[in-house]
């Protein structure tokens, strides 16, 4: 089904393409309205990372480096970076950029952004992402040095989610107001912000990266899938986010609309509790890995907007292996190696909560009954499956499923949270393995990281703590004249926008 | 319980209108069906086709034929919604009774022994009163996760106030009858009394709201597991069907509106037959 | 009078606090927000040092008092999700939930007299089955059923009506059924009753022997009279609306309070929803103290009953 698709929409793009060429056709938009499913958290980025909050307050703020179409790290604020020693990192800055109070951007505000972020008394969730940053320093008015704890091979890829603030601003108005009324040197500022309503934006004049394409751009929460593409369809909306894989379809038929869809670094995985429980046998994982049919789950349940992996990671990030064997779909070596372990019929609790695809939980759960074992389901709120999944391994369940990005595309922020002998997600310890994620957190030189992760895989693919089920794909409905290339790390810059009439 | 001998208005069954007649066919079907679906569904109601999902009433798949469509796993959505009503109605049976002894004991047991046990349980009533109900059991349910037992206890434990008010207001009125002074005289105990002449007393009026309040415990059950608050998945509850089928308004209808359409009925009849058990028990209801 | 008023109002601030305290103690048994605010990969050191700069470490206790202590100085707090104060938070969600109630409201009202009115003057005839079967429809849907039906119809099918949004009036037709709707069929029940009440008085019969028609009668006389327990019942219906909005604000997604309740005790956004099912508390017990009231003073005998 899939193909079929792809080649409707690049055939539509591609002529979307040659219409949008002619100059005369290059029109403006006034308006552009986007539903997302929630209402900004937080807009002083330096508190809350989440995609309703980052959507919005990315477009106001700018980042130290960022990602190019192509996913390479490519500068933004700054203009380029040495690496003074392992652990020193200077950044030149750009002398052209201005706040939009008017005031000047500069290097004391790119360490001041580093230092408040990674500040105890500031509280931000984000800290863990920060936290290998010693200390941030202007040197004069151009350069930053940035100094590690230790080699810290992730701290770019970290630094692509950095926005920089206004250090006089935020000064003066203080935390809460500066949340209330972020300003930054972004591309749009912020006009109004409706709680859970909405979030205006409207261009900023003098951005130093040029036009915005939009004079205003409104975020709306719109919590119901059915109504975000209603909006779409009817159009009170251009860009809609997150469609399910299987409305993809009323999307992708209707006209005057286009589903947009990327293939992510994020990744659907089965969590299985290797300390405790029946699943503490190697046999009993290895089984459930045999028993899972994946391309069904994936052509069923998704539609086709996803991709098998055999590793718990996915093609954009930094160490990902195609070398590593999967495990194919057999229910019958999946039985046998079951009434090896002696555990035919033995109960397995699967935890979940509302925020995971409960039509997936319930499909695997069928899978792994259809070989012998005995699954029931445990479904409980957010909080309360986080607190068991992260807590005393005789309590966190046998199973669970989840979808994991780290928006860094690093190997690094996804086995080593999950697998690391002492993290909290693990329920899993091989000296071995730990072994290969240190020593590949801990250097510079990427042909051993690369080396060192393959090396992991191949432990976790013997083990299996977890396995990877399929790469995430990305899913937007938009008007058909919006001409956008969404991203692996799901981000949402407006600036990357046009619009063709 | 044995000996619930309310004193009927009248000694034998009053006459039905047509209508009523029709509605309270109607509960029996559904309750029948309930009850008996695992003998007549077709289906294993857990039994997913992934590869027939979503589809429409009266397809075909691999020789089974899916009457009433399929769900978002292919599963068979009349099998579901036989087996769901269920558990709609094992629910609220279930925490009404649960409501009704809590709420009848206490009311009793203020109303018999008054000074500060009255004043503690009345206080307990208001303090319940003051919160919507349906608010406490989303925040309970929520915050315990879901579960047969546990919706069944929380349904319960939030709705027995308007029993305790009512079995409060009676035993208030019958404990200074004095058929009541004499057998207390003649040294019956105060459990006795409130079980055996009390209780029988005021069961007319319990009995009203009872049933009222069963309409409404089906309604409250649907709304939680609409939320998503309700039983644990795969099992089917109409309101854990209707959430999931919301998703699908367009592209499945079937999934909302037919367990949305039994739930109606059952809902509708419960109410029918209530209205008229409070115009036979409490004629003056009527003639006003 | 003053005496029972002052008594009401006092058992009313037992009551809320009450309240506060059993959704304080049930927030807070089960887990506080730490875990949902961290990005996955922090580790064991950054969620402990967050939980104890947020508070959340200290013995339930003395969290209690704490936040006791805050509310007798009407502080309500910082919410510790979207960092800005909790009055705010609330306040700016309130009046699309007083605009929902009140459309709902205009419904119930506007349908339910009507209804009552008819019921009670063509008794026994196919009018008054008809009507009562309709009024029975209206307690018998739940809300988001008939949300549900309504957007499937007018949204999705004819798109006469706007699927979500705020703002204008179009936006507001189908919450306000959907939320008005049970509130009607209690409203036509009460109308009938308060009616019939009437009917059998008195001055009705002398009116009706005078010769005066029988419509005339009512609209001038009757309504005026049945319309005292109707302002009781209306006074506890604002309660049952609130209440109400908890759900249909979400099928809906509707931004007022209801819709926010269930996202901040998703978020366990402790003093949000505290705020929430305070105001909402505060609501319920003063429209009820008014009703009694309304009705004391109309009726002494029947204090009791509610």
């Amino acid at each position: 089904m899939r193909p079929r698709l792809s080649v409707r929409l690049l055939a539509s793009t591609l002529l979307a393409a040659v219409l949008a060429a002619g100059p005369a056709l290059a029109q403006t938009k006034e308006l552009l309205t986007i539903d997302l499913p929630g209402d900004p958290a937080t807009l002083d980025p330096h508190l809350q990372w989440n995609t309703d909050s980052y959507s919005v307050y990315r477009n106001i703020f700018d980042n130290l480096v960022t990602r190019n179409a192509e996913g390479e790290i490519v500068p933004q604020i700054a203009t380029g970076w040495t690496q003074d020693d392992d652990t020193t990192l200077t950044f030149t800055i750009r002398d052209d950029v201005a706040f939009h109070d008017g005031t000047s951007l500069t290097a004391e505000d790119v360490a001041y952004s580093i230092n408040r972020i990674i500040d105890p008394d500031l509280n931000s969730p984000q800290l863990s992402q920060f936290n290998q940053i010693e200390r941030a320093e202007a040197i004069d008015p151009t350069t930053v040095r940035i100094t590690t704890k230790s080699p810290y091979p992730a701290l770019l890829a970290q630094l692509v989610k950095l926005s920089i603030v206004p250090k006089a601003y935020v000064e003066a108005v203080g935390d809460e107001e500066f949340n209330l009324k972020p300003m930054g040197s972004g591309p749009y500022k912020l006009t109004a912000w409706r709680k859970g309503v909405e979030t205006e934006l409207e261009a900023f004049a003098d951005y130093w990266g040029g036009q915005p394409p939009f004079e205003r751009v409104l975020f709306r929460a719109v919590p119901d899938v059915s109504t975000r593409i209603a909006d779409l369809k009817t159009g009170q909306a251009d860009l809609i986010r997150d469609v399910p894989p299987d409305q993809a379809s009323s999307v992708d038929g209707a006209s005057g609309v286009k589903l947009l869809s990327v293939p992510t670094e994020r990744v659907g995985y089965l969590y299985i509790n290797a300390q405790a429980g029946p699943t503490e046998d190697v046999r009993v994982r290895q089984a459930i890995a045999y028993a899972l049919d994946r391309q069904t789950l994936i052509d069923a349940l998704l539609e086709g907007y996803a991709s098998p992996v055999n590793i718990l990671g996915a093609p954009p990030i930094f160490g990902y292996t195609d070398q590593i064997e999967g495990y194919p779909y057999d229910p019958d070596k999946a039985r046998a190696l079951l009434q090896e372990a002696g555990a035919e019929g033995a109960t397995l609790e699967f935890l979940t909560s509302p925020s995971y695809n409960q039509a997936m939980v319930q499909a695997i759960q069928q899978m792994l009954q259809d070989v012998g074992l005995d699954v029931s389901i445990s479904s409980s709120d957010q909080a309360t499956f986080l607190k068991r999944r992260q807590g005393d391994p005789e309590n966190a369940g046998s199973l669970a499923i989840g979808a994991w990005s780290c928006a860094c595309q690093d190997a690094d922020g996804i086995i080593f949270p999950l697998f690391r002998t002492g993290s909290i997600w693990a329920k899993y310890s091989n000296p071995a393995f730990d072994e290969a994620v240190d020593a590949a957190r801990s250097t510079l030189d990427e042909a051993k990281r690369k080396a060192e992760y393959e090396t992991a895989y191949q432990i976790l693919r013997e083990d299996v703590p977890g396995l990877g089920l399929y790469q995430v794909y990305a899913l937007y409905g938009a008007s058909e004249r919006l001409q956008w290339q969404p991203t692996a790390n799901e981000s949402m810059f407006v600036m990357d926008m046009s619009w063709s009439e | 319980m044995a000996i619930i001998t309310f004193p009927l208005p009248r000694p034998r069954l009053p006459q039905m209108p047509l209508s009523v007649v029709l509605v309270a066919i109607l509960f029996v079907v559904i309750v029948v069906l309930a009850v008996l679906a695992p003998w007549i569904a077709p289906q294993d109601p857990n039994d997913q086709s992934l590869l027939a999902r979503l589809r429409p009433p009266g397809y075909t798949y691999r020789d089974v034929t899916y009457l009433l469509g399929t769900d978002d796993l292919g599963r068979d959505l009349l099998s579901r919604v036989l087996y769901g009503a269920r558990i709609s109605l094992a629910v609220s049976v279930l925490s009404v009774a649960v409501s009704t002894v809590v709420g009848v004991s206490l009311g009793m047991v203020a109303g018999w022994y008054r000074g500060w046990v009255e004043t503690l349980i009345m206080r307990a009533v208001d303090i319940m009163m003051s919160i919507p109900a349906i608010l406490l059991a989303v925040l309970t349910v929520a915050v315990l996760g879901p579960g047969f037992i546990k919706l069944v206890l929380v349904l319960g434990l939030t709705r027995w106030p308007r029993y305790t008010r009512v079995a409060f207001g009676q035993t208030l009125t019958v404990a200074g009858l004095p058929f009541i002074r004499a057998s207390e005289l003649a040294g019956a105990g105060a459990g006795r009394i409130l079980i055996h002449h009390i209780l029988p007393n005021i069961a007319g009026p319990i009995l009203i709201v009872a049933t009222a309040e069963f309409g409404l415990m089906i309604l409250f059950e649907s709304g939680l597991s609409f939320l998503g608050l309700g039983i644990q998945p795969p099992t089917p509850s109409w309101g854990s069907i209707m959430s999931v089928g919301r998703q699908y308004l367009e592209r499945a209808p079937w999934i909302v509106f037919v367990p949305g359409a039994c739930l109606f009925l059952l809902v509708f009849s419960v109410n029918v037959l209530g209205d008229w058990l409070r115009d036979w028990i409490d004629p003056r209801s009527r003639s006003r | 009078m003053l005496r029972y008023i002052v008594n009401r109002l006092l058992q009313a601030v037992i009551a809320i606090f009450g309240v506060l305290t059993i959704v304080f103690v049930v927030m807070h048994l089960s887990g506080d927000p730490t875990l949902l605010l961290v990005p996955q990969d922090a580790s064991a050191e950054v969620i402990a040092n967050l939980r104890r700069q947020l508070g959340f470490d200290r013995p339930i206790g003395v969290q209690y008092l704490d936040y006791l202590g805050d509310l007798l100085r009407l502080d309500f707090g910082t919410s510790v999700v979207q960092r800005v104060p909790v009055s705010q938070i609330v306040a700016a969600r309130v009046p699309y939930t007083i605009e929902l109630a009140a459309g709902a409201l205009a419904v119930a009202l506007g349908l339910g007299i009507p209804i009552g009115v008819v019921m009670a003057t063509r008794r026994g005839g196919w009018i008054e089955r008809g009507l009562t079967a309709v009024v029975v429809t209206g307690q018998s849907v739940p809300t988001f059923l008939s949300g549900i039906l309504l957007i499937a119809i007018f949204g999705v099918l004819l798109r006469w009506l706007p699927t979500s949004g705020t703002g204008s009036i179009s936006a507001l037709v189908m919450p306000s059924i959907a939320l008005g709707s049970v509130s009607m069929a209690t409203f036509a029940r009460m109308t009938r009753i308060a009616i019939l009440d009437e009917l059998g008085k008195d001055y009705v019969r002398a009116a009706t022997a005078r010769g005066m028609r029988m419509d005339q009668t009512i609209l001038r006389h009757v309504l005026r009279n049945a319309s005292i327990p109707l302002i009781t019942i209306t006074a506890l219906e604002i309660g049952n609306l609130l209440a109400g909005a908890v759900i249909i604000e979400t099928v809906f997604a509707w931004p007022g309070i209801g819709l926010l309740a269930i996202q901040s005790i998703q978020a366990r956004d402790f003093l949000v929803v505290q705020m929430i099912v305070l105001l909402i508390s505060v609501v319920y017990v003063l429209t009820s103290v008014l009703a009694d009231l309304i009705y004391g003073f109309v009726d002494p005998r029947i204090r009791l009953m509610r």
